[in-house]
C-alpha cells in the first residue's frame, strides 16, 4: 500500500512537474493573438487594448446581457485590468487584496489577503492595477512598497521583495510588466518628496536586475543640468511611475510615461526642466539604460504627471512609414512621436488648453504668459486630473483612429512654499475649481496622424474609464455616471449602455473568448460584470 | 502621483463656522483633542502655510479673505469659538450644510486654525440678527414657504433652508435673493424637459447621466426620463426662484428677511 501510495504521488509531482507553463514569454509576445487570454496591462505590449474578437458587432452589440457578477465585499474601488489565463481571471484590488474567479461563473477559486502597514503614505487610496503573469506566476506591487510573486495555483507567495521604504512615501500601484525573465515596475510617492525610478526584477527570483532613475542625478550627463546645481533638490524630485509602460520588441525598448516634478505646485527650488519628469522615457530592456527621451512638460507645475499609456503603432505619414508612439497627455496635447529617434511628429490639444499657445519646432510647449501658480491662484486649463490621466486609451490599426477618454476641466492652482518633511505630503499647494466652471467628459477619437479630433460622444460629467476596441468596429468606454458603453468606432454612434450602479475609474474592459463565448469583462466600484450575447446571437464573423 | 483628487479632495476639507457649533461647544471636547495644543499659533512659518490650505480648501465657499461667499464670514464667528471645537468642526463638518468633513492630517487643520485665529475676529459678530425678524418671519411665510421647507413646514422644489442660517454669510443670502441665478444649489439647476408629443415638464435637475435625467417638476414629482424618449432638454439660465429685486423686496423687507434667516439654525442633527 505504502508502496503505491510512493508511485502515486511521484506520479502526479511528475505530472505537476511537466505542465506546461501557462505563459511563456512567447505568449506575451503574441499578445492577444490566442482569443482565450489577456495576459498584460494592456493586453499586449503595444498598450493598443485593441483585441481581434469579432463576435460581438455593431449589428448585435444591442443584445449585450450580463451573464454574473462578482463582488469582493471590501470597500474601496478596483482599478485594475484584470488578466485571464485558461479559463480563469486573475484580478487585484484595493489594499492588495487579490482573487482567481472562474472566468465561467464568477466564482472565486483562491484568494490573496496582504497584511498592510497602519501608517501608510498615499496621495490617492490603497489601489492596485493589476497583475503581471509569467510561467505559473502572478507578479503584483503593493501599496507598502513592495514587489510580490503569486502561484497562480494557489495564490501562496512565492517571494517578496521591497521596492523602497513606505515610511518615508514611498508606494506602488502600477500593474507590472513581464519582458522576457524580467519584472518591469515603477514606484510612486512624488507627493511625498521621492525619487522616482523603474526597476527590473528576476520573475524567477525577485532579485533586482537594474534600476533607472526618473529624476536625473547631477552625474547624469542629460538630465543632471535641469536640476538646480546648488541643491538635492533633485533627490526628492518625484517622477512618479504609477501607469505601465509599454515595449518594443523589435527594438528591445521600455516605453514608460513618468510623474510629475517634486512639489507639485511651487516650483522655485527647482529651477530647470527638471529630467527626468513630465517625460516619455524609451530604455533598453535588458540594462535598464536610457535610449532617448522626451519631455512634455518641462518644469511642470500643474502635478501633470505624464503617466498615461505610450501607446505603439506603425503609421504612414506623408507617404513615409513611420514607427510612433502615440500618446494623449494630461497637460492637454496629443503627440504622436518617432519611437525611433524620440522626435515629435505631430502635437496639438485634444481638449481646451490655455497654458501653451502650442508646440513648437523644437519639441518645446511655447508658454502662454500667466500660469505660473502663486498664493493668489491662477487660472488654467486643463486642471490637476488633467486632459486625460491613467485610464487606457485604445487604439485601432485598422481604422488608424485612438480613442481616449478627454476631460473639459479648468482650475485654479495655488502654490505656496512648504517645508519638506520625509514620510509627509509635499505638495506646496493645490488647485479649486473655479465658480461657474462647468466641467464636462467625452469620448473622443483622435486622427494620430492629424493630431485632429475626428468625433467625440459628450458625458455630462467628467469620466476616469478606460476605452477598448475590438476588430468589429466597436469603441467600449465607460462615463463618469456609471455607464458602460458601445459605439461604433469609425462614426462614434452609440449603440449600447448598460448602468453598473458605480462609475469605472482607471478600469477599461477587456474581452476574451471562453467556450465559443465572447465576454466583456468590466470592473468598476468593488464588482466584476461579465456580458456576453444571447445563444441565438453569437455568430463569428 | 495625484491624480484625479480635484472635487473630491476639496470637499473633504473646506470650512465652515456655525452658531449651532457654539451651542455644541457646551458639550466638553474630547480629551485629545489636538488643538489643545496647537504648535502652530503665533508661528510666522505656519500661518503662511495654513494660509496657502486656507486658500485651497477653504476659500472657495468662505472667500479669499475669510469674509464669507457662500459659506460664512469666518473672521465674524470665530471670537468665540475655542480651539478645540473649531478644530472639531474643520474634522466633522456642519451635519446640514454643504459644510463636510475632513480627513486631512490633524496637523493641516491646526495650520488652517493658526492661520484663522492670526486674521483676529471682529468685533460684531455676523450672527446676531439685524432687522425686525418678525416681519421677516411674516414675508417668508408669504414669499417662500411655497418652495423652501423649514422643519417640517414648507415647499421642497426649493432647498431646505432649516439651518441656511448657519450656512450662509449675509452677503450670500442678500446675493441669492437679489439674482438667485447666479448660483444654483447642486441639485438646483433649472431644466425644461419637452416630449415628444410637445409636452414641457419644467423642474430642478437632480441627476443626469448621457442617456436620462432625473428631475422634480414644478409639482413636486420626482421623476426620470430617458433622453431618447425626450425631444429636448433644455438648461435654463434663469432659476425657478424669482429674482427679488428692489421693487420686489425693498431693503427694508429684505433687512427684515435675512434677519429672519439668520436665526434658522434648526436642530443640529448630530446633536443627541
Amino acid at each position: 500500500m505504502r508502496t503505491l501510495l510512493l508511485a502515486f504521488a511521484a506520479s502526479v509531482t511528475l505530472a505537476a512537474q511537466g505542465a506546461a507553463p501557462q505563459v511563456t514569454p512567447q505568449d506575451l509576445l503574441d499578445g492577444l493573438k490566442d482569443p482565450g487570454k489577456w495576459l498584460t496591462y494592456g493586453g499586449d505590449y503595444s498598450g493598443t487594448r485593441h483585441s481581434p474578437l469579432t463576435q460581438i458587432t455593431p449589428e448585435n452589440v444591442g443584445q449585450l446581457a450580463s451573464q454574473w457578477m462578482f463582488q469582493t465585499g471590501t470597500l474601496g474601488s478596483f482599478q485594475t485590468t484584470p488578466l485571464v489565463v485558461d479559463g480563469i481571471i486573475y484580478a487585484t484590488g484595493f489594499n492588495n487584496h487579490a482573487w482567481a474567479i472562474d472566468a465561467r461563473t464568477g466564482r472565486p477559486i483562491w484568494r490573496y489577503r496582504r497584511n498592510l502597514p497602519e501608517n501608510l503614505h498615499v496621495c490617492c487610496g490603497a489601489v492596485n492595477r493589476g497583475f503581471a503573469a509569467l510561467g505559473d506566476r502572478l507578479f503584483m506591487t503593493t501599496i507598502d512598497a513592495h514587489l510580490v510573486s503569486l502561484d497562480m495555483k494557489t495564490g501562496d507567495v512565492l517571494w517578496d521583495v521591497e521596492l523602497a521604504d513606505f515610511k518615508v512615501g514611498y508606494s506602488a500601484t502600477v500593474a507590472p510588466l513581464v519582458v522576457k525573465d524580467k519584472v518591469i515596475v515603477g514606484i510612486a510617492g512624488a507627493e511625498f518628496g521621492i525619487r522616482g525610478f523603474i526597476d527590473a526584477y528576476d520573475a524567477q527570483t525577485g532579485r533586482r536586475a537594474w534600476r533607472f532613475f526618473t529624476v536625473a542625478s547631477p552625474d547624469d550627463p542629460i538630465g543632471g543640468r535641469s536640476w538646480p546645481p546648488t541643491s538635492d533638490a533633485w533627490q526628492r524630485g518625484g517622477g512618479s511611475i504609477w501607469v505601465t509602460g509599454t515595449y518594443d520588441p523589435q527594438q528591445n525598448l521600455l516605453f514608460f510615461g513618468t510623474g510629475n516634478p517634486g512639489p507639485d505646485y511651487y516650483s522655485n527650488a527647482r529651477e530647470g526642466d527638471n529630467l527626468y519628469t513630465a517625460s516619455l522615457v524609451a530604455i533598453d530592456a535588458d540594462t535598464g539604460q536610457r535610449r532617448w527621451h522626451y519631455q512634455f512638460t518641462p518644469h511642470d507645475v500643474h502635478d501633470w504627471d505624464s503617466t498615461q499609456v505610450p501607446v505603439l503603432g506603425d503609421l504612414t505619414i506623408n507617404g513615409q512609414p513611420r514607427k510612433v508612439v502615440m500618446f494623449a497627455n494630461r497637460n492637454g496635447f496629443f503627440y504622436t512621436i518617432d519611437r525611433v529617434t524620440g522626435k515629435v511628429i505631430v502635437a496639438r490639444p485634444f481638449v481646451e488648453t490655455t497654458w501653451a499657445k502650442e508646440i513648437g519646432p523644437d519639441g518645446r510647449p511655447v508658454l502662454l504668459p500667466g500660469h505660473l501658480p502663486d498664493e493668489e491662484g491662477t487660472k488654467t486649463c486643463p486642471d490637476l486630473g488633467g486632459g486625460t490621466n491613467f485610464m487606457s486609451p485604445s487604439y485601432d490599426p485598422t481604422s488608424h483612429l485612438f480613442f481616449v477618454t478627454a476631460r473639459e476641466t479648468c482650475a485654479t492652482y495655488f502654490a505656496f512654499d512648504q517645508k519638506f518633511k520625509p514620510g509627509e505630503q509635499w505638495e506646496s499647494g493645490g488647485t479649486t475649481r473655479p465658480r461657474d466652471q462647468k466641467n464636462f467628459g467625452a469620448l473622443r477619437a483622435i486622427d494620430p496622424v492629424t493630431a485632429t479630433v475626428k468625433w467625440e460622444f459628450r458625458y455630462p460629467s467628467v469620466s476616469s474609464s478606460g476605452v477598448l476596441t475590438t476588430a468589429s468596429g466597436l469603441v467600449f468606454a465607460g462615463d463618469g455616471d456609471g455607464n458602460i458603453m458601445a459605439f461604433d468606432s469609425r462614426t462614434g454612434k452609440n449603440l449600447w449602455h448598460y448602468q453598473l450602479g458605480f462609475a469605472m475609474r482607471a478600469t477599461a474592459g477587456t474581452t476574451y473568448m471562453l467556450d465559443g463565448r465572447q465576454y466583456l469583462l468590466v470592473p468598476s466600484g468593488s464588482m466584476l460584470t461579465a456580458f456576453a450575447l444571447p445563444s441565438e446571437q453569437r455568430t463569428q464573423r | 502621483m495625484a491624480r484625479a483628487r480635484t472635487a473630491v479632495h476639496l470637499l473633504v476639507f473646506s470650512l465652515s463656522i456655525t452658531s449651532a457649533a457654539l451651542v455644541a461647544q457646551e458639550r466638553p471636547a474630547p480629551p485629545d483633542n489636538p488643538a489643545r495644543n496647537n504648535p502652530h499659533l503665533g508661528n510666522k512659518e505656519s500661518i503662511r502655510s495654513g494660509l496657502a490650505l486656507y486658500r485651497v480648501r477653504c476659500a472657495d465657499c468662505h472667500g479669499l479673505d475669510a469674509k464669507g461667499y457662500r459659506g460664512p464670514d469666518l473672521t465674524a464667528l470665530l471670537g468665540d469659538m475655542p480651539d478645540e471645537k473649531l478644530f472639531q468642526t474643520l474634522r466633522k463638518g456642519v451635519a446640514g450644510t454643504e459644510m463636510p468633513g475632513s480627513t486631512a492630517p490633524d496637523d493641516e487643520l491646526l495650520l488652517v486654525i493658526a492661520y484663522l485665529r492670526n486674521l483676529g475676529a471682529v468685533s460684531a459678530p455676523e450672527t446676531a440678527p439685524t432687522g425686525n425678524v418678525e416681519n421677516g418671519q411674516r414675508l417668508f411665510a408669504a414669499q417662500c414657504t411655497g418652495c423652501h421647507r423649514i422643519g417640517m413646514r414648507g415647499g421642497r422644489l426649493g432647498p431646505d433652508l432649516s439651518r441656511i442660517g448657519a450656512a450662509r454669510s449675509r452677503s450670500a443670502l442678500v446675493r441669492e435673493i437679489r439674482t438667485p441665478a447666479e448660483w444654483f444649489p447642486p441639485g438646483y439647476e433649472t431644466v425644461t424637459l419637452v416630449t415628444k408629443d410637445g409636452q414641457r415638464i419644467r423642474g430642478t435637475r437632480k441627476n443626469e447621466d448621457a442617456f436620462s435625467i432625473q428631475v422634480m417638476d414644478t409639482r413636486e414629482r420626482i421623476q426620470g426620463y430617458l433622453k431618447g424618449d425626450l425631444r429636448e432638454v433644455i438648461y435654463e439660465k434663469d432659476s425657478l426662484m424669482p429674482a427679488f429685486t428692489a421693487a420686489r423686496l425693498n431693503d427694508n423687507d429684505l433687512n427684515d428677511l435675512i434677519g429672519y434667516l439668520t436665526t434658522l439654525r434648526g436642530p443640529d442633527p448630530t446633536v443627541r
